[in-house]
């Protein structure tokens, strides 16, 4: 490989453009965790972050000295400020799991994870750690380009179109880079251990009580299986380190980590752990798969929230794009069928005309304006039902009151 | 370079540039060069994206070597503080081969004793195995004699429960019990027989109850 042809290789890996898809699905799965993380620890909080937590902030400090990214030697040691640290740390999950402002939430909610990481640094796990280096690098990703309210915002001040444009994939390929990296250190620390060369390793674990989730087949506790078991875990750790980044064996290989991970989430009382690191699993998904698989999914699903509606609107009307555009971001499951009055190939009539500065709404009880086409369009689109929920009761009320 | 008529300048091509002194489209194509970024962001990028790598790999990689361990030494300050410091040693390369568990011994003002268990995942259920599993983790650093820092942390707090408060803790001791999980003859493993040993003893004192 010459210099040219690397770095023309470099080039290509981190900064071709490519969809957003996978990277804002992971920001989704990763909100997700870091919220169940939270809520796990919520019985405990105060045991671990308050003022009189099981491990002190001067212990800790002293401990682990040196200036660190932890709101609390900068919040004051009160009950206060733990409990406000909860609940802003869990409100900013929500926003970055939603996509609203995700820039700055993905700061806060890394901030804050980095925070109770360091305040006590002795029950975290490998899923924490992962969260956390995930999170560093979510930072500088194009992570509310999909899936996110921030596009919603984006289409409807006109600053975005209904396509989902594509970016520079250079932090999603960090935390792909991070997610190799958990298997293959694992994989080097493994080979340096005797009972993993040996094959005892998983015969000591699956000793260990409180390791146990649910019971094992016994068959699986035989010595030569488990001997097998442990090689196979060697052997798939440098597969996932290593080979994952061969796209033609990336999905068999993604599908067995997926099923490993699951046989370790059902056996070993490791919590979140393989959650954490299956939620990464997404960014090595190819973004047309992704769509391809979500179109066969909306084909068979889409129809159970009812027949697709007609939106009729005026083109040349820079706000009623924007709300057409708006409707068809928001409408997951292809609903809704758009009909701009410019297009020739729109049916005319005296009632597309009216519809000119209007949006309207054809159903089968004819056509629909004003709030009546909100709530029809509201029904057959599952984002906007709480929506739907609040006309339906305005209009039952309305009725009551007349 | 000279000034046109029109107060933009000349190149020496002959090709008239904007006031910048860029001609029209060339920026569009530095840009496109450097896949719409600027060129300085680019550069910018590149720079933190091998660095990352780079100290990343060396941080986590279990090389020996005494060049890779300066490495870490510089690498420290700005991981720590970052927060970008971690290890995937999971289970390894010894993986755990002991059952454990920690309780505290009370003496009381009174002269009576109680005995306070730290919650043990094989007692829990499902759901609490997952809220209290961090409580695993933390034993398994307390017995940890690398970690007897915590220990004094560890015995003011068992004080300062409110079942253990009210009752005027003198003496906190924290007991370790383990089995080790040993190899038998046919090639089997079985559980070791349970010891156990007060590994610290704490007095209590006023102050610790406030």
């Amino acid at each position: 490989m010459t210099a040219k042809s690397f770095l023309a290789a470099w080039n290509e890996f981190f900064f071709a453009d490519q969809s957003p898809i996978p990277i804002a699905l992971f920001r989704v799965i990763y909100g997700v965790m870091v919220i169940a993380t939270l809520l796990l620890l919520r019985p405990d909080w105060m045991a671990w972050y308050g003022p009189h937590a099981w491990v002190s902030l001067p212990t800790m400090q002293g401990i682990e000295p040196g200036p660190r990214l932890n709101l609390f030697t900068v919040l004051p040691e009160t009950y206060f400020w733990a409990q406000a640290l909860f609940w802003v740390f869990l409100a900013s999950a929500a926003c970055l799991t939603i996509g609203f402002l995700a820039r700055v939430n993905s700061v806060v909610v890394y901030l804050c994870l980095a925070s109770i990481q360091q305040r006590n640094l002795f029950i975290l796990h490998g899923g924490d750690t992962f969260l956390r280096v995930a999170g560093f690098f979510l930072i500088f990703a194009p992570a509310g380009a999909a899936f996110s309210v921030d596009r919603l915002i984006r289409i409807w001040r006109g600053r975005e179109g209904a396509e989902i444009r594509l970016r520079r994939p250079w932090a999603q390929r960090m935390i792909q880079f991070e997610l190799t990296l958990v298997y293959f250190v694992g994989f080097c620390w493994k080979v340096a251990g005797a009972p993993w060369v040996e094959g005892s390793a998983l015969s000591y674990i699956y000793h260990v009580d409180e390791l146990q989730r649910f019971p094992v087949p016994s068959w699986f506790l035989n010595p030569t299986i488990l001997k097998l078991a442990t090689w196979f875990t060697l052997v798939l750790e440098f597969a996932l380190g290593v080979l994952i980044w061969i796209k033609e064996i990336r999905y068999y290989l993604l599908a067995i980590g997926l099923f490993f991970h699951l046989c370790l989430e059902y056996s070993l009382n490791v919590p979140m752990f393989q959650w954490d690191v299956l939620s990464a699993y997404v960014l090595f998904i190819d973004a047309g798969d992704l769509q391809r698989v979500w179109n066969r999914i909306r084909d068979r699903t889409g129809t159970h929230f009812g027949e697709q509606v007609t939106v009729i609107y005026d083109g040349s009307s820079e706000r009623l794009r924007r709300i057409a555009n708006l409707l068809g971001a928001i409408d997951i499951f292809s609903r809704l069928s758009f009909v701009d009055l410019r297009d020739a190939a729109a049916p005319g009539g005296a009632r597309m005309k009216a519809a000119r500065d209007k949006l309207e709404v054809e159903t089968e009880f004819g056509p629909r304006q004003g709030l009546d086409a909100v709530r029809t369009v509201a029904s057959v689109v599952p984002l906007l039902w709480p929506v739907y929920l609040v006309l339906s009761i305005q209009k039952l009320f309305k009725l009551r009151v007349a | 370079m000279v000034k046109s008529a029109e107060g933009g300048q000349v190149s020496r091509r002959g090709k008239e540039t904007r006031p910048g002194g860029r001609a029209p489209g060339e920026k569009e194509l530095a840009r496109a060069q450097f896949f719409g970024l600027k060129k300085w962001q680019y550069i910018a990028i590149n720079a933190f994206l091998i660095f990352h790598t780079l100290a990343i790999c060396c941080w986590c990689m279990p090389f020996g070597s005494p060049f890779i361990a300066a490495c870490r030494e510089t690498l420290r300050p700005y991981f720590v503080w970052s927060g970008l410091f971690q290890s995937w040693d999971m289970f390894s390369p010894l993986p755990k081969s002991a059952n454990a568990y920690m309780e505290a011994l009370v003496l009381y003002q009174d002269g009576s004793t109680t005995i306070w268990s730290f919650p043990r995942m094989e007692q829990l259920t499902l759901t609490e195995k997952y809220s209290k599993e961090r409580y695993r983790k933390f034993m398994e650093s307390v017995l940890d004699e690398k970690n007897a820092m915590l220990w004094p942390d560890v015995a003011r707090h068992v004080a300062r429960l409110p079942e253990i408060r009210g009752g005027g803790p003198r003496k906190v001791m924290l007991v370790a019990r383990w089995s080790n999980v040993v190899r038998q003859e046919d090639g089997t493993f079985a559980r070791g027989p349970w010891d156990e040993h007060v590994f610290y003893s704490y007095d209590v004192k006023p102050e610790d109850l406030q």
